[in-house]
């Protein structure tokens, strides 16, 4: 056997056992698969996981209730963070251990607040990709399927929206809301409707009084737009394919190409940048909190703490650690998961590992 | 696009170039320079639109008025007037001026002061004229209603502001005629909104008059920047009556909203004077250098929770007495604010002729959960329709609200949302449709019950934001209670329709629910001598830098 026979070989025998491996596993096995093996992404999805059995039991899991606490309580802190945070906080703070991570300015425990507040971070981050996903896509695909006019005039629709500032468009209709909405006692207008809408949504997810629903309003306004486009795109490039053409030519109907032919093509990079925008959303929410705009007090949003613990962290740098530390986890985790899902499902990837 | 090289070259020069002019604006022109925080830009400083704290600060170091206070006895002293007569029945009040005080002009560009004629009674008649035409919308003209036919021409019912109690008699003595005798009001006269007014640069620039190199002035300092939301710069007034004693040279005030970034940067020594946040006290009073420079003075604010009584469930007596019941001030003061000040029992805080603040035989409102959930039972409320609480945006004002939300939650089982908007927006929606609970804080302009009571809840001639009804028989006995007492002379007989007003006002309608009178808790750097002035603006004229 010659050298170039057995190279020849060797090639034709990768090549079978390539061939054999796609017959037995689709697109999502191997993707799996592919995850599985992605140490990061599969932390990540740990720690998401971790984090919605919090917010489901928060209830449970806290030592104390969010809004409950003694103001005579204010600033304490345990002995034990005093003596790793900077600063002298043993010489003036109350010392005592009745609360793992010391206690808020109003006495309340910080860390039944933070695990309250993955009640807040969590929603918004799946709500704002929900409403992304639904409405973006639908929205892309018909732009992008049915071409021509209706894609010009739908795309125009998504330009002059996207022309907008999307923090500022935010913070408008942040002001909007609450001003108008939150307070509205009449019985029979729009707003009244919105605001009772909003107390079922606050109801369900435990935090009453908290003004969640304006929250997913704002941010599901805006987030539909990048996913809108990035569909269209993806089916502008595949409605040309030849399996299209085929279907079509044997009379499939329009709902039928796009969902049984073109969806499945272009699932992939779509969840892929919904799940990496998760984290975006839920900062938006800390930002509005930060300024103030977030969630109702006594809500406890990680915006709203971390805000009210930046203003305290000359005196009592403990109070800012434990949510900006929560929130920076929960990033990095949805960022993982986002990674390493993309990693998976990219085409291009296939058979690399 | 450039080539790295010459990238490099570009950021070096930018560098340079912002270094260069960053090093220009540290230099400061010599001299004493003060630095203190404003806390928010002025919404004005045109003395007869000037409403708020922060206008009227700057205003009392760049107009005189005819009286001023003294900031330790609060009694009344003269400053433009040299000696003022009432006449025996009461209503004619005649000040003499003193004849040196001279209007200036100062040119930010060229640093060129210029001198524009001295200060005169036709000065002041004309500013007490502005002040009321309704043209000028002066939201602080009702403080005037006392001079005679103020009130019909600031509402339109009189036309002829040539018929304000007002006249120059001479070119140094200024009379006023008032519609009934008031003791008080030499205090009025020196207020900002009777201050003279330069005619001529608010004829020439209208509502821009107020900036650098248009402004007139006449007080101790003058206005050299006014960077918009950001700062201001005061330069001593050289042709200033007392300038010789005027130690501090500059005046530069920042606008930090957030009391904790201004704290910060007193400790970094960018600022020379700065409140103290609640969150810092418990450092500040165990820290060795910052406890010697704090100072708690009393100041003559009232901070309350008013409740608008037009709109339900707010109509309703009992449920607003028992949220004033339920509210725990002393625990609030203690817990949550620990600056030393005192749980309020009525509107008028203490050193206001008038106010039973100190009279321990008044009862008030204080804390008792007993007779708030009484109270809330026989009010018959049970959550709707629910209640809104809205405040300023300040971190301060959220906590005290937090905490207030919480008390009535746990003693009266009430769930009130909270809201807030930013202070200009806010002072709009509280003045023109207050919601249901509104945060207002009061400060006396003179130190007379007049000013609380009346100026702002009498339901006609008051601010009345809590829209109470003069048909309402509390009110008409309210009404006539402060009436009565405005135009009395015998002091023991004002007090006691006083103590009744208040009565009426917080024990017995709960109009408003009083929280707690102010204390103002600063630091100073060692090297600034200064003064505590209890109302009114801050006299930066009379402290003295020792550096």
């Amino acid at each position: 056997m010659t050298r170039q026979e057995a190279a020849a070989r060797r090639l034709l025998g990768r090549e079978q056992e390539a061939e054999r491996e796609q017959k037995v596993t689709n697109l999502w096995a191997d993707a799996l698969r592919r995850m599985a093996r992605n140490r990061a992404a599969i932390v990540g999805l740990v720690i998401i996981i971790a984090l919605v059995i919090m917010a489901i039991f928060a209830d449970k899991i806290a030592p104390y209730d969010y809004r409950a606490g003694d103001s005579a309580d204010n600033y304490m802190v345990p002995l034990w963070l005093t003596r790793i945070l900077p600063g002298n906080m043993a010489a003036y703070a109350q010392i005592g251990n009745k609360y793992l991570f010391g206690a808020d300015y109003l006495g309340r425990d910080l860390l039944s607040r933070v695990i309250y507040g993955t009640r807040v971070s969590l929603p918004v981050g799946f709500v704002g990709a929900m409403t992304a996903l639904i409405i973006g896509l639908v929205y892309g695909s018909i732009s992008g399927y049915y071409g021509g006019k209706v894609d010009d005039i739908m795309m125009r629709i998504v330009d002059i929206v996207y022309a907008f500032p999307t923090m500022l468009l935010i913070i408008l209709l942040m002001a909007f809301f609450k001003t108008s909405f939150g307070g509205a006692n009449v019985p029979g207008t729009a707003a009244y409707t919105f605001n009772r809408i909003n107390h079922v949504v606050d109801r369900f997810l435990g935090l009453e009084g908290g003004g969640m629903l304006f929250i997913f309003m704002g941010i599901g306004i805006t987030a539909w737009m990048g996913i809108a486009r990035l569909a269209r795109g993806q089916i502008l490039s595949l409605k040309e394919k030849e399996f299209i053409l085929a279907s079509r030519m044997i009379g499939a109907s329009d709902i039928r190409i796009i969902t049984r032919h073109i969806l499945p093509n272009i699932i992939g990079p779509i969840l892929v940048t919904v799940t990496l925008s998760i984290p975006g959303y839920i900062s938006t929410e800390v930002f509005l909190s930060f300024i103030g705009l977030g969630v109702d007090p006594p809500t406890p949003s990680w915006g709203a703490m971390i805000s009210e613990g930046a203003r305290a962290i000359r005196s009592y740098p403990n109070q800012v650690l434990l949510p900006a530390l929560m929130l920076a986890i929960t990033m990095f985790a949805f960022n993982f998961l986002g990674d390493g899902l993309r990693d998976a499902l990219d085409p291009r990837m296939r058979g690399t590992s | 696009m450039l080539s790295k090289k010459r990238m490099y070259w570009v950021v070096a020069i930018v560098i340079a170039v912002a270094t260069i002019l960053s090093g220009c604006a540290g230099a400061k022109g010599g001299g004493k320079v003060l630095r203190v925080n404003l806390g928010t830009e002025p919404p004005t400083l045109d003395p007869a639109l000037a409403t708020d704290t922060t206008s009227v600060q700057c205003d009392e170091v760049l107009f005189l008025g005819l009286t001023d206070f003294d900031d330790k006895t609060v009694e009344v002293i003269p400053e433009l007037a040299t000696e003022w007569s009432v006449s025996p029945d009461g209503l004619v009040w005649t000040f003499k001026m003193r004849k040196d005080v001279e209007w200036v002009h100062y040119d930010p560009v060229k640093k060129k002061v210029e001198k524009k004629g001295k200060v005169t009674a036709h000065d002041i008649v004309y500013g007490v004229r502005r002040t009321v035409d309704p043209a000028t919308a002066s939201d602080y003209a009702y403080v005037d209603y006392i001079i005679k036919n103020a009130e019909a021409i600031n509402t339109g019912k009189n036309t002829d502001l040539n018929s304000l109690g007002v006249r120059a008699v001479d070119d140094y003595t200024v009379e006023f005629t008032l519609e009934q005798p008031a003791g008080y009001f030499p205090g009025i006269a020196g207020m900002w909104v009777n201050r003279p007014q330069p005619r001529q640069p608010i004829e020439q620039f209208g509502d821009k008059w107020t900036e650098p190199g248009n402004i007139w002035t006449n007080g101790p300092y003058m206005l050299e920047t006014w960077e918009h939301e950001s700062k201001m710069v005061f330069v001593k007034n050289p042709y200033y009556v007392n300038a010789k004693n005027v130690d501090i040279d500059r005046v530069e005030a920042v606008m930090v909203v957030e009391e904790s970034t201004a704290f910060a940067m007193y400790e970094n020594g960018e600022l020379d004077v700065v409140g103290v946040p609640s969150t810092e006290m418990e450092r500040v009073k165990s820290d060795p250098v910052l406890s010697k420079e704090l100072y708690i003075a009393p100041y003559l604010c009232t901070y309350y929770y008013g409740f608008n009584v037009s709109k339900p469930p707010m109509d309703n007596v009992k449920l607003r007495l028992a949220l004033s019941y339920a509210i725990d001030r002393q625990k609030l003061v203690d817990t949550v604010l620990k600056g030393g000040q005192r749980p309020a029992k009525t509107f008028a805080c203490p050193g206001i002729f008038g106010s039973p603040a100190d009279d321990p035989n008044f009862v008030g409102v204080s804390y008792d959960p007993a007779k708030a959930k009484q109270l809330l039972a026989e009010s018959g409320y049970t959550g709707t329709p629910e209640i809104t609480l809205m405040f300023n945006t300040s971190e301060g004002h959220q906590r005290i609200a937090e905490f207030i939300q919480r008390g009535w939650k746990e003693t009266l089982g009430i769930d009130v949302k909270l809201a807030n908007q930013e202070w200009k927006v806010y002072l709009q929606t509280v003045n023109t449709d207050a919601p249901q609970i509104y945060r207002l804080g009061w400060c006396a302009d003179y130190p007379d019950e007049n000013n609380w009571v009346l100026e702002n809840f009498h339901p006609t001639k008051g601010s009345n934001n809590p829209k109470w009804s003069p048909d309402d028989p509390a009110a008409q006995r309210f009404m006539k209670a402060v009436e009565d007492a405005a135009a009395a002379s015998d002091p023991k007989e004002r007090a006691r329709l006083y103590f009744e007003a208040e009565k009426i006002l917080v024990e017995e309608q709960a109009i408003i629910a009083p929280i707690y009178y102010y204390t103002r808790v600063v630091v100073t750097k060692p090297y600034v001598q200064r003064t505590y002035a209890p109302l009114g603006g801050e006299h930066w004229d009379k402290w003295k830098i020792t550096k």
